[in-house]
C-alpha cells in the first residue's frame, strides 16, 4: 500500500507539473499574489510583511494549486477514460487518491518557497522565524490538514461531472473564509463559525503565530489541538464518503458519467 | 440589415453555447455569485491592509475588475473553445468576416460583464456601507460603460493570442492577475516603478478606474480625456486581436495545423 502510494504520488507530480495551470498555481500565482499583497501591505506602512503577504500568498497559492488540481484529478481520470478502470483494479482506489492528493500536497509547498523568494529578492523583506520549532510543527500539521481537506473534496467532486465549475468556486471563497490575507475577526460572526469548522483557518493561525516574535505557548497548542481534531473529522469523514460513494458507483454503474 | 441580424444570432448562438452545460443556479452562482465573493475578498483585503472603513474606491475599482470574469476568462476562451468544440477549421475556412465572428462573441460577455459591475456597486455600497452622495453617477456608468469595452477588447486580444499558444489557462490566469495588479484598483498607479506606470496606463480598465476615483475625489476636469483615452485603448486592443487573428489565419493556412496551435 505505501509502495504504490509512493509511485502514485511521485507520477502524479510529473503529470502534476506537465500542466500548464498547475504551472501557473505553482509558481506564477504566488509570484503574483506577492506583488500585489506587498504593494497593498504597503500602503499601510504594514511592517510584519512575512505573516501576511509571504505567508498569506503562500497559502492562497497551496489552495489552488489544491483546487486545481487535487479537488480535479477524478475528474481528468474521468475525461481520460480510466477511471473506471483505477477504481475496478485490484490496488485500493483510496490509496491510489490519497497518492495523488499527497503527491500535489507535497509539490504545491514550492508555492511557499516562490512566495519568500519573491519577498525577500524583489522587496527585500526580511524573512525572519523566530519559533522554527512552533513553525515546523505548525507546518507539518498545516500540510497534513490540506491533504485531509483535499481528501474530502475530492470524494464529494467524485459525483459531479462539474468538476471545472466547482474547483473555481472553491478558490476564493476559502481562502476568505479561512483569513488567508487577513484575520478572520473582519468577518460577521456567522462567518466566523463557518471558518472555524474549516481546518485551513487554524493553520492559517498556527503559521502566522510561529513566526511572530514570542508566540503564546497555551494558544499555540490549543490552536494545534483544534486543528489535529478537525482534521481527523476530515480524514474519516473522507473514508465514509468514499465507503458510500463505492456502493452507490456499483450500483448505479454511472462512475464513468457521474 | 440581415447582417446584423446574423451578427446578433451568432452572438447569441456563442453564448448559448458557452452556458447550455451549466443548470440556471449554476450560472447565477458562477457568474453572479463568484464575482461578488471576489470583489468582497478584495475589499475586505484593502480594508485590513490599509487599515481605513472608507472603501468607496476600491467598491468601484474591484465592481470594474468584474468584468474579468466574463470579459477575460469568457471572452478570451473563444476560440480555444472553438478549436476544442471542431468548429474553428469551419470558421477559418468561410468566407464569413473574422471580425465580425470575433466581436460577436464579445457581446454578450461585454453586458454580463456590465451587470456584474452594477451589481458590484450595489452590493458592495450596501456592505461597506460605500458612499457615493455627492458623486455623478451617470458619469460612473459612462466611465463603467467604457471599461468594459476595453476589457472585452482586452479578451478578445487573448482569445487571439489563444490561438497560438496550448497554455490558455496560464495566459487567462495572468491575465487576470495583471488586471488586478496594474490598474490602479488595488493599490496606486503610482507606486509601481517607471516601466510599471507604463505599462499599467497601456492596459484596459486603468484610465476608467483613475477617472471614477478623481470623480471620487469631486475632480472632473480630466475625466473626458481619460474615458476618450479608455476608448482608444479598446478600439488599439480589437485591432491588435484583429492582426494577430490575421496572422494566426496565413500561418495556419500555410502549415495547415490550426486544430493544434
Amino acid at each position: 500500500m505505501l509502495r504504490l502510494m509512493t509511485e502514485t504520488a511521485k507520477l502524479q507530480m510529473k503529470q502534476s507539473f506537465a500542466r500548464p495551470m498547475f504551472r501557473f498555481c505553482l509558481i506564477a500565482n504566488p509570484f503574483l499574489n506577492t506583488i500585489l499583497l506587498y504593494e497593498m501591505f504597503l500602503g499601510a506602512g504594514e511592517e510584519d510583511f512575512f505573516s501576511y503577504v509571504v505567508l498569506g500568498a503562500g497559502l492562497m497559492g497551496l489552495w489552488s494549486c489544491i483546487c486545481f488540481s487535487s479537488a480535479g484529478d477524478i475528474n481528468r481520470e474521468r475525461y481520460m477514460g480510466t477511471l473506471a478502470l483505477v477504481f475496478a483494479a485490484p490496488s485500493s482506489f483510496q490509496a491510489v487518491i490519497y497518492g495523488k492528493i499527497i503527491g500535489n500536497t507535497l509539490l504545491s509547498l514550492f508555492s511557499f518557497v516562490v512566495s519568500l523568494l519573491t519577498a525577500a529578492l524583489l522587496f527585500r523583506v526580511p524573512v525572519t522565524v523566530h519559533a522554527p520549532g512552533f513553525f515546523a510543527v505548525a507546518f507539518l500539521a498545516a500540510v497534513v490538514s490540506f491533504i485531509a481537506i483535499s481528501s474530502v473534496i475530492a470524494c464529494l467532486l467524485t459525483l459531479s461531472r462539474k468538476t471545472e465549475l466547482y474547483m473555481n468556486l472553491l478558490e476564493l471563497p476559502l481562502a476568505l473564509l479561512c483569513g488567508f490575507v487577513f484575520p478572520v475577526e473582519m468577518l460577521p460572526k456567522p462567518l466566523q463559525l463557518c471558518s472555524a469548522l474549516l481546518s485551513p483557518t487554524h493553520a492559517a493561525r498556527l503559521l502566522r503565530m510561529s513566526v511572530t516574535a514570542s508566540p503564546d505557548r497555551a494558544l499555540f497548542l490549543r490552536e494545534l489541538a483544534v486543528l489535529c481534531v478537525l482534521t481527523l473529522l476530515y480524514l474519516s469523514g473522507a473514508v465514509l464518503l468514499y465507503k458510500r460513494i463505492d456502493k452507490r458507483v456499483r450500483i448505479r454503474a454511472t462512475l464513468d458519467v457521474a | 440589415m440581415n447582417a446584423i441580424r446574423r451578427f446578433f444570432s451568432e452572438a447569441f448562438l456563442s453564448q448559448k453555447g458557452r452556458s447550455a452545460a451549466f443548470a440556471a443556479e449554476e450560472f447565477v452562482l458562477f457568474e453572479i455569485a463568484y464575482p461578488l465573493v471576489t470583489m468582497i475578498f478584495y475589499c475586505l483585503l484593502a480594508s485590513f491592509s490599509f487599515g481605513t472603513v472608507r472603501l468607496e474606491r476600491w467598491v468601484i475599482g474591484n465592481s470594474f475588475l468584474l468584468c474579468t470574469n466574463a470579459c477575460v476568462f469568457g471572452t478570451g476562451r473563444v476560440f480555444a473553445m472553438e478549436r476544442y468544440n471542431g468548429r474553428l477549421r469551419s470558421i477559418i475556412a468561410s468566407p464569413c468576416n473574422k471580425l465580425a465572428v470575433l466581436l460577436s462573441n464579445g457581446v454578450f460577455p461585454m453586458l454580463f460583464a456590465l451587470c456584474a459591475a452594477v451589481l458590484g456597486m450595489l452590493v458592495g455600497s450596501v456592505i461597506f456601507h460605500a458612499d457615493f452622495s455627492g458623486v455623478n453617477l451617470v458619469l460612473v456608468a459612462v466611465a463603467a460603460v467604457c471599461a468594459m469595452i476595453s476589457a472585452t477588447g482586452f479578451g478578445l486580444l487573448l482569445a487571439s493570442v489563444c490561438l497560438i499558444s496550448d497554455s490558455m489557462h496560464l495566459i487567462l490566469n495572468i491575465a487576470a492577475f495583471l488586471l488586478m495588479i496594474f490598474t490602479g484598483t488595488e493599490f496606486p498607479v503610482e507606486r509601481l516603478s517607471f516601466a510599471g506606470q507604463v505599462f499599467a496606463w497601456m492596459m484596459p480598465l486603468t484610465k476608467s478606474v483613475r477617472a471614477t476615483h478623481l470623480l471620487l475625489d469631486g475632480d472632473s476636469a480630466s475625466y473626458v480625456p481619460l474615458v476618450c483615452a479608455e476608448l482608444l485603448t479598446a478600439l488599439a486592443l480589437v485591432l491588435l486581436s484583429f492582426l494577430i487573428l490575421r496572422f494566426a489565419e496565413t500561418a495556419a493556412r500555410k502549415n495547415g495545423r490550426f486544430d493544434l496551435f
